[in-house]
């Protein structure tokens, strides 16, 4: 991609993403702070920054394989887990102080057991999220949150007021508000940042203190505005998929011409498109959040995909997206049949679809690139017939 | 109307089917009276099936772990979409038909088979749908995938949401879900609750799972009475998945304890000469009784127990409306197969083997490792420790229960053979 951002704080931003262990939070232990790993989304961690923790979504960045797995999971369980629990076996999450889970899926939820067995993490504490959507699972996620906040306040002597929440969902808010800024300008004709600098960005706000963050990302926003913008990419993309949080593989779909522009994905739009509403029980407006409100993902039923089609809709328009690649980790039974809804739903609408498969850990990365790449000719023919 | 008669077209090949297999055990040397009752109380359920799309009259697609009970009392006939379709895939082309759908292959069969039969429209378009959220990641996304079909995607869902734990809070919010299942019945269905019938349907069922306890101790007596999987195969479809509460399944389960308590006074195993007790640590699979006669005969070995048969299934208390509801949360979160052991913490599982094991004094583990189960495949090294205390060897497979040719029959022969022989066993 020619003509690329001069931003310090994309850098530093690149430089979290792309380890476990950043400066800014080596200060922050440095400094006698505990870090409590979030070992998805679903978990609202205004209720770890109001207890003066630092959230931190647990990634097995850097890792080289899953040899320590192997007594623990089988070859039918996902390599996030695999590689996340061989992290962990190897002490490369020990900075840790904390680990909380979430019956996310199947294989996450036995994470959580076999962490719990075999991993010396202080504090740990499973979440129950519903498996639907509704007032009543509202109320029951609400519960949860209280048993959690209870659970906080004991293991590290703390007290989180309504006030402390309150203040935390604002500065969770800000994280939002700020990053909605930053995909505005993906919206123009020449976005001013690629995907793959998009993913480093988003991934190291889960990773560092929010004020440092908010800096940064103040920053970057000024660098953005300044910037002419890349130009000459052959076609806009829309990222759609889980928990992608490796910047490389955007890298690698941006590689072949096209340009990442917007995205529903768990580090991405899905984790700001609304905020969390601050009026009201602080508790009951995080689990409603988590529920009923926070863009969905198949995770959750009752919002279901006709509601997320919807999300894509809009977004290939505001985004003005020539194509969308879906990503899955395989072994993913939701994702696996999101991708195939996504596929009829994309059809019905004429918006070119690229449905791909890739383990956590990028291998090589040549079969990815030549689906791409042909990809995005179909994209530039179909463009070319449509313009004649 | 196409895809209604593609369904009854089905639906009247399973009835033909069955009715075969009756015609050919009655016309038998020795007709057997366990399986001509069980595929008596198979055809009734077909019967009515048919009837509901013939005549246009309410139907149900709903699952196991939903409270069927509820269904019987309230006069609603209700299917599962995968059970026929799983049932009679060896005699069908259904599983090839499945390979051309564009689910991932990673993906449970069983799962695949319930999103292909909805679209190639051999499933029946219900009234209404009651969507199961577990045991499984696959649950969920099997109904959206139904949501996303044309001709289902207008009817009626309501899901019920399991919870995670045991305690009293998760039964009570489970009976609240079960109370507003029977609201959307009654809206969508058009049926009304009558508890003194569900009154009856769960003393019933009671009844039947106290017949169905009983036929498991039998199958503790050494030699085992009965041959493997035999009350998981019978019990778990007349319990659960035809009409709850039918007396026709205590019938099944009276016959199965009268010719077991006969063959134990006569010291006679199924197995002749039983040197192998073995613990299924899973469902039955489809392809059961291949490698059940293998292990038989090859071996002299008998799976005495499995996870579709020991599913302790506690006495429902019928006083108070409140107490049924309380009763069949509690049934249906815990006592249900699959759901039992894959909801919630590794614990039960691991006590579920613990207790199996010894009770039927099993010498050996297979773990099946089935496809679906990602769950079960990630609890590997609780279960490795629990057969390290026992002292007893495990035997880990990977499998599809539901697709013979996932890992082919020779190969898990094979793979069984090498334990037995490794462990010195048989």
């Amino acid at each position: 991609m020619n003509n690329k951002i001069n931003s310090k704080a994309l850098q530093e931003f690149k430089e979290v993403s792309g380890t476990l262990i950043n400066p800014a939070l080596l200060e922050w232990k440095e400094k006698g702070g505990k870090v409590i790993g979030c070992m998805y989304h679903f978990i609202p961690e205004e209720i770890i920054t109001a207890a003066g923790l630092l959230p931190f979504r647990m990634r097995a960045t850097g890792s080289k394989g899953t040899e320590l797995s192997e007594s623990c999971f089988t070859q039918i369980n996902c390599s996030y887990v695999r590689h996340l629990f061989d992290s962990g076996m190897r002490g490369d999450q020990a900075f840790l102080d904390g680990v909380v889970s979430v019956n996310n899926c199947d294989h996450i939820r036995r994470l959580y057991d076999n962490w719990q067995s075999k991993i010396n993490t202080p504090y740990m504490h499973f979440l129950v999220f519903p498996k639907k959507s509704g007032e009543e699972q509202v109320e029951a996620y609400r519960k949860e949150l209280l048993k959690f906040k209870k659970s906080l306040e004991e293991a590290f002597q703390v007290e989180i007021t309504d006030e402390r929440l309150r203040e935390a969902i604002e500065r969770h808010n800000e994280t939002r508000r700020l990053q909605r800024k930053l995909y505005n300008f993906r919206k123009t004709a020449n976005p001013p940042i690629t995907g793959g600098d998009i993913m480093a960005t988003m991934v190291a706000g889960t990773a560092m203190p929010k004020d440092q963050y908010h800096s940064l990302l103040h920053q970057l926003l000024e660098d953005c505005a300044n910037h002419e913008g890349y130009n000459g990419y052959s076609a806009r993309l829309m990222l759609i998929g889980g928990e992608i949080d490796n910047p490389e593989f955007v890298e690698v779909v941006e590689s072949q011409g096209g340009i990442v522009v917007s995205d529903l994905l768990g580090y991405g739009s899905r984790s700001f498109m609304k905020d969390v509403d601050n009026t009201g029980d602080p508790l009951t407006s995080l689990a409603r959040y988590q529920v009923m409100e926070r863009p969905a993902d198949p995770r959750i039923f009752g919002r279901t995909t006709l509601e997320r089609d919807k999300y894509v809709k809009q977004m290939v328009k505001e985004y003005n997206v020539d194509g969308v690649v879906s990503v899955r980790l395989p072994l993913c039974d939701p994702w696996g049949f999101e991708q195939v809804n996504l596929s009829k739903y994309l059809k019905s609408k004429s918006i070119p679809h690229l449905p791909l498969e890739i383990e956590y850990i990028l291998g090589s990365t040549g079969q990815i690139k030549t689906r791409v790449q042909a990809f995005l000719e179909t994209i530039t023919e179909n463009n070319h017939h449509a313009n004649n | 109307m196409q895809t209604t008669n593609r369904a009854l077209e089905r639906f009247f090949e399973y009835r033909d089917r069955v009715k075969g297999f009756i015609e050919g055990i009655e016309q038998s040397p020795e007709p057997n009276p366990v399986l001509l009752k069980f595929f008596s109380l198979i055809l009734e359920n077909d019967e009515k099936t048919i009837d509901c799309i013939e005549h246009n009259k309410p139907l149900l697609s709903s699952w196991y772990g939903n409270a069927p009970e509820i269904y019987a009392a309230m006069d609603i006939h209700y299917y599962t979409v995968v059970d026929n379709i799983k049932a009679h895939s060896p005699f069908t082309n259904d599983l090839e038909m499945m390979d051309a759908s564009p689910y991932p292959s990673d993906v449970c069969a069983l799962i695949k088979l319930g999103a292909y039969g909805v679209e190639s429209g051999i499933a029946p378009a219900p009234t209404a749908i009651i969507a199961m959220l577990e045991p499984c990641d696959a649950q969920p996304a099997i109904h959206e995938a139904w949501k996303n079909t044309e001709s289902w995607k207008d009817i009626p869902v309501f899901a019920l949401d399991h919870p995670y734990g045991i305690e009293e809070d998760d039964f009570s919010y489970f009976a609240g879900e079960l109370k507003r299942m029977i609201a959307f019945l009654e809206d969508h269905v058009g049926q009304k609750m009558d508890y003194n019938k569900l009154r009856e349907v769960i003393e019933r069922t009671n009844q039947q799972y106290e017949a169905w306890a009983e036929y498991n101790e039998l199958r503790r007596a050494i030699p085992c009475p009965h041959d493997s999987f035999v009350g998981s195969n019978l019990g778990w479809p007349t319990t659960q998945h035809i009409t709850s509460g039918h007396p026709g399944a205590i019938e099944i389960f009276n016959m199965l304890i009268f010719d077991a308590e006969q063959r134990i006074k006569e010291k006679k195993g199924w197995t002749e000469n039983e040197r192998i007790r073995i613990l299924w640590a899973d469902l039955v699979p489809i392809w059961a009784d291949d490698i059940a006669a293998w292990l038989g005969e090859e071996w002299g070995a008998n799976i005495v127990m499995d996870f579709q048969g020991y599913t302790p299934y506690e006495h429902i208390d019928t006083s108070t409306e409140e107490s049924m509801l309380l009763g069949l949360a509690k049934r249906n979160l815990v006592d249900v197969p699959m759901i039992r052991q894959a909801r919630g913490t590794i614990d039960i599982m691991i006590e579920d083997i613990t207790r199996m094991s010894k009770d039927y004094r099993c010498d050996c583990i297979i773990f099946p490792g089935h496809a679906g189960h990602k769950d079960q495949s990630a609890s590997i090294a609780f279960l490795k420790e629990a057969c390290r205390d026992l002292k007893i060897p495990l035997l880990t497979l990977t499998v599809d229960l539901f697709d013979p040719r996932y890992t082919p029959i020779d190969v898990l022969k094979r793979q069984i053979s090498e334990f037995f022989e490794a462990h010195g066993l048989g």
